[in-house]
């Protein structure tokens, strides 16, 4: 059975996509929900529980989405970052690994 | 004419003339009670608990914790229980017999007359009401937070709330919203439980379920409404503040997304208990009680984490519909279909790999980003309504914060009785 994968959502506001675009990045940009841009990190289940851990105000959405949410913005803003620096989307463990 | 209320028992309001209350008060015993107590006293008072006349006494939180009864047979399922500590109650010198004034924000609110002093075995009522003991639940944790006694016996209210902006329009008890009903024609009235600023899915809920309710009226007139009943009360962080829930709602109705002939905002105050099954009713019989027909239930109704099935609170609910004077309307959830290209009812579209789920808490997701969520999926006017409220009411912020729980405006103050 596929190992289950859950998503983090960095929506894309025009700074973070002004930044992907000048990096020649912006196919990592899924659309969503009538026009929204939004880029997707997957965490497996053991990611999942260490960020919950890591940021007590984050939440994962177990009754609708099956997303991790609430993440701050600043946290995101990093996992966005890492995204650009390794311009692909499997970049939890390495994001896991810098906050230890 | 008398309004009939849940289970079948009169609404009587218990609240006092002011002159009355002055004399009534002299002499008493005066007793500080928190803001639970206090949205309690309110409740009773009013009859959004009716046919309670006050706290319950042993028997009855016996029964309800048993049976769901009360000892008369209705049909009742959270305690309204008055907690005091052995401690207070021989600093205050309060008997079985005595009439005590009730204070709150140091001001007279309401007499009881202790008619028992009782000890109950909170673990089990834990249990009966919860269906867990787990600390964790936020209902068992406020629970097992009651001092060890209560005291049982008859509220009335000596003095009115006074109810602070923005929250005035919305406190409507239930005789005056029988009244309201009345003036506008409505024949059928389905309930929205809610503690959330709406989204396009809350706000198709309700139109499904104000659709469901309509069935085979004639349709020359408007004959049926959507009452938002927000439920206010303890706030955690990281929840919308107050003033956005209650503002937002009743955007949609001003915003033309509803109008007048359909929609109407209300509050409830209640710190919710999140007893899934056992708060479903709980909500069936305060709407019942402002005069409502429907009541909307959907997946986990006031449920919490994974205490709940998804459908719990409907089979809780069928097995005593027929003590219940309300009709439950139970909701499918609304999502965004890219392929229909509109937010649609997971019972009628079968582009199933393709539906796009949305939440309250990715809504908050995307605003927290900095994004502004399209219209189809949250409306500009709520949105913008939001950000506003954040800066006159949030101190910069449409979430709880500490410094909005330390320095917002009280829903309500109680005045000096004079």
């Amino acid at each position: 059975m596929a190992e289950e994968k859950y998503p983090i959502n960095i929506w894309v506001n025009e700074e973070r996509y002004e930044k992907i675009r000048s990096a020649g990045l912006a196919n990592l940009c899924e659309e969503m929900l009538a026009g929204l841009k939004v880029i997707r990190a997957y965490a497996n289940d053991a990611q999942k529980d260490k960020i919950l851990k890591l940021f007590p105000t984050a939440k994962f959405d177990s009754a609708t989405t099956k997303s991790i949410e609430l993440l701050p913005r600043k946290v995101k803003d990093k996992i966005f970052d890492l995204i650009v620096e390794k311009k692909k989307v499997d970049v939890m463990e390495e994001f896991l690994k810098r906050q230890s | 004419m008398s309004e009939i209320g849940h289970g079948g028992k009169e609404i009587v309001e218990r609240i006092l003339q002011p002159k009355e209350a002055v004399q009534k008060i002299k002499g008493l015993k005066s007793v500080p009670i928190g803001s639970q107590m206090a949205n309690e006293v309110i409740n009773i008072a009013y009859g959004w608990f009716s046919p309670l006349k006050g706290f319950m006494n042993k028997a009855d939180a016996d029964a309800v914790c048993n049976s769901m009864r009360l000892t008369d047979g209705t049909v009742w399922s959270i305690p309204i229980i008055f907690d005091m500590g052995d401690q207070e109650i021989a600093d205050y010198g309060v008997k079985e017999g005595d009439t005590v004034l009730l204070t709150y924000q140091d001001n007279p609110l309401a007499i009881l007359e202790v008619e028992e002093i009782w000890g109950y075995d909170i673990a089990n009522m834990c249990k009966c009401v919860y269906g867990t003991g787990d600390p964790k639940h936020p209902g068992v944790s406020r629970t097992c937070n009651y001092k060890n006694k209560f005291l049982g016996g008859p509220i009335t209210l000596v003095n009115r709330p006074r109810i602070n902006p923005p929250y005035e329009p919305y406190f409507i008890p239930p005789l005056e919203m029988r009244k309201r009903f009345k003036e506008k024609g409505w024949v059928k009235v389905v309930a929205h439980q809610t503690r959330n600023v709406p989204h396009t899915g809350h706000e198709w809920l309700m139109k499904g379920a104000w659709l469901q309710a309509y069935a085979d009226l004639p349709i020359d007139k408007p004959l049926v409404g959507v009452l938002v009943n927000a439920i206010i009360g303890e706030k955690r962080k990281g929840d919308y503040i107050d003033e956005a829930i209650i503002l937002t709602q009743d955007e949609l109705r001003k915003s033309g997304y509803f109008g007048d002939h359909n929609h109407m905002t209300s509050l409830t105050f209640w710190d919710m208990r999140y007893a899934g099954p056992k708060e479903a009713i709980f909500h069936a019989m305060l709407r019942t009680n402002l005069g409502v027909s429907h009541h909307m239930f959907g997946r986990d109704h006031a449920g919490v984490g994974t205490y709940y099935g998804a459908y719990d609170a409907h089979e809780l609910l069928e097995s005593v519909r027929d003590d219940l004077s309300i009709t439950p309307v139970y909701s499918m959830n609304w999502l965004y279909c890219p392929h229909c290209g509109e937010v649609t009812s997971e019972g009628l579209c079968n582009h199933r790999k393709e539906w796009q789920k949305f939440s309250g808490t990715l809504i908050r997701s995307i605003v927290d980003d900095g994004v502004k969520p399209p219209r189809l999926i949250f409306r500009p006017e709520v949105f913008d309504l939001v950000m506003e409220c954040a800066e006159k009411y949030g101190f910069g912020s449409p979430f709880v914060t500490d410094e909005y729980l330390k320095r917002r405006t009280p829903v309500f103050t109680i005045p000096p009785l004079s």
